[in-house]
């Protein structure tokens, strides 16, 4: 167990190595957008990860978060100039306080109520953005986000500011990393594959599932509030639902529940939009016929197919062995 | 004023009744496999482009033919759904079914754009017109979708508690194993309502057709809020579906007189979440 947890920081730390490596050989602007994008989406889908990888629970509001923490951190920074460094943290605790409110009234009933509470408030959120002009600019947006500064190196270019992104990445995997082998981690496991053994342990099954949605919001409107600095320019056309599926996809075609899968989700599920453009109208519908592919017939996802290759390899290596 | 208020009414129970009737469409399926379809909102949109798109605007047949060939062909299309993606899903968990739905709902939502191209139209004289009944003015539109709604929930009742196969149904809803054990063809059942959902999301997407234009998006908001009628009514309980599709209905439409009109689809999803809080099991208090 402790060497496969020991390859699997191998790996994690070799993907941010590759991704720190990458802007040195590419200057295409276009190319490092898709990158602070990729790792954005890869900090969204570590909170994610916390309630629908590991507790099982279906959230299909992601959208609805990421834009309460896009639209918390621009706000407050553009129109009271609040430094962003506090602005971020403003939109963490809105995160904290949205698990904790939306997470009451849908998780402590056993069922699917919290994937059709989460879409609810999703679309809830979107018809506010758009329709509440004086505040949110509507569909307009708003525009002119302060990008900051981190101590004397202002992040004014995409490479720095990818750079930024890519230490706050380490940092929350690191803090996944910590809270999924922590008490917390066993007891979101234990939720998802055996609720009633948990009950009869003493243990609020509601309280769980609770702090793992908690968690999730706040990765969420951290992710929200890094793109809306990075992006300068935020509007209510962006956070539909479509977002939020786009972030399950990543879970699941990573591999639920695992770290690893997440970022491997994040990168190729990024990149795949990008790879499939050349085949002009019929790229969406490739892509989600991959995706439901991948549904069907890979449900522990890419990371699974290692571990597959691997083990083969290791038949046959014995079987040789043996003869 | 008094008649604003009664106009509001009707027009909110005719929206109440396409709610209900998205309801019943995905409980059925979720009593009789355990599968959330999320793409019902999509194969809402996919009944109204067969009926609008190919037999009225492109082969130009009459109304009635238009219907009975659109509810056939939707019917091919739910065997195809049911043995390709419902059916390998049933025993998987449940993360993966409602992807696996929601990716078919978007696979839907690009054939359709592929096939009938991406522009918004509407069925030229299909359910137009106005009837005034003192000083109440009420749309055809709104009567057609009343009545027609009512017959289909009653035809629904009757197979359900009258013929072999939706006593079949029933009994898989209550206890998929025993019933496999009792000697019922699950799998049977399982493609049967899905075709009957099907077809309810056939007749949902021709019925709205006079209110909405046709478009990929049309029926997103009536996809929501039928879950939220399902909530509201109490989860998996078809008669409970009935009762929130109408309160959510008329509770909307009542709301558009005290906020602004554009906040009006909000007032289902609070509804949802004040249910959820106060009373999870819904007005009927029976969940399955």
């Amino acid at each position: 167990m402790k060497r496969i947890a020991n390859r699997q920081y191998l790996w994690i730390g070799a993907i941010f190595v590759v991704l720190a490596l990458v802007p040195l050989f590419i200057d295409n602007n276009y190319y490092i957008t898709i990158l602070n994008q990729m790792v954005i989406n890869m900090i969204v889908v570590f909170g994610l990860n916390f309630i629908t990888g590991l507790t099982g629970q279906m959230n299909l509001g992601t959208a609805g978060i990421y834009a309460i923490g896009a639209y918390t951190s621009a706000l407050l920074s553009k129109n009271f100039g609040i430094s962003p460094w506090l602005t971020m943290m403003a939109a963490i605790c809105a995160g904290f306080l949205l698990g904790r409110g939306l997470g009451y009234p849908s998780l402590k009933m056993k069922g699917v109520y919290l994937s059709l509470t989460t879409l609810a408030f999703t679309e809830i959120v979107r018809i506010f953005a758009t329709n509440l002009i004086d505040i949110t600019g509507g569909t307009q947006g708003i525009n002119d986000i302060p990008r900051f500064a981190v101590g004397p190196v202002m992040l004014d270019t995409n490479t720095k500011y990818f750079y930024f992104i890519l230490v706050v990445a380490v940092l929350v995997c690191l803090l996944s990393i910590r809270i999924v082998y922590s008490k917390w981690g066993r007891e979101f496991r234990a939720v998802r594959d055996n609720a009633d053994a948990i009950e009869s342990l003493g243990l609020d099954i509601k309280k769980i599932k609770i702090r793992a949605f908690t968690l999730a919001a706040m990765y969420g409107t951290l992710g929200g509030a890094l793109y809306a600095h990075f992006n300068s320019y935020i509007t209510s056309l962006s956070f539909t639902t479509d977002l939020s599926i786009n972030y399950v996809i990543i879970l699941m075609v990573g591999g639920i529940g695992s770290i690893l899968g997440n970022m491997v989700g994040a990168v190729v599920v990024t990149l795949l939009p990008e790879l499939l453009r050349f085949l002009g109208d019929y790229y969406q519908i490739t892509y989600c016929i991959l995706v439901l592919i991948s549904a069907l017939f890979l449900p522990n996802g890419l990371v699974s197919i290692y571990g597959k290759i691997t083990g083969l390899l290791n038949k046959g290596s014995s079987a040789e062995g043996g003869e | 004023m008094g008649s604003i208020i009664v106009q509001l009414i009707i027009s909110g129970i005719a929206m109440g009744f396409i709610y209900a009737l998205v309801g019943i469409e995905y409980t059925l399926i979720w009593n009789a496999s355990g599968v959330l379809n999320f793409s019902h909102d999509k194969l809402i949109t996919l009944g109204a482009y067969i009926f609008g798109g190919t037999y009225i605007v492109g082969m130009q047949l009459g109304f009635v033919e238009g219907i009975l060939l659109s509810i056939v062909t939707v019917a091919v299309i739910g065997i195809i759904i049911a043995k390709v993606i419902f059916i390998p899903l049933r025993n998987l968990t449940m993360i993966y079914t409602i992807m696996a739905t929601v990716m078919l709902g978007k696979i839907i939502v690009e054939a359709i754009r592929l096939y009938w191209g991406p522009v918004p139209f509407s069925v030229p004289g299909f359910l137009v017109g106005t009837v005034k009944i003192n000083n109440i003015v009420i749309s055809i539109a709104n009567i057609v979708i009343i009545i027609a709604a009512a017959i289909c929930v009653c035809a629904l009742q009757l197979f359900l508690y009258k013929t072999k196969p939706g006593k079949a149904m029933r009994c898989v809803a209550q206890n998929r194993n025993a019933s496999q054990i009792m000697g019922i063809d699950v799998k049977t059942v399982m493609i049967i309502t899905i075709i009957i959902s099907m077809v309810i999301c056939c007749l949902i997407g021709i019925l709205v057709s006079p209110l909405l234009n046709i478009s990929t998006t049309m029926s997103n908001m009536i996809g929501l809020k039928g879950f939220a009628a399902g909530v509201i009514g109490g989860f998996g309980y078809l008669p409970g579906a009935i009762v929130g599709g109408l309160v959510i209905g008329i509770v909307e439409n009542l709301a558009s007189m005290v906020f602004p009109a554009v906040y009006k689809d909000i007032a289902a999803f609070v509804l949802l979440v004040a249910f959820l809080l106060v009373r999870p099991k819904g007005i009927t208090g029976k969940t399955r």
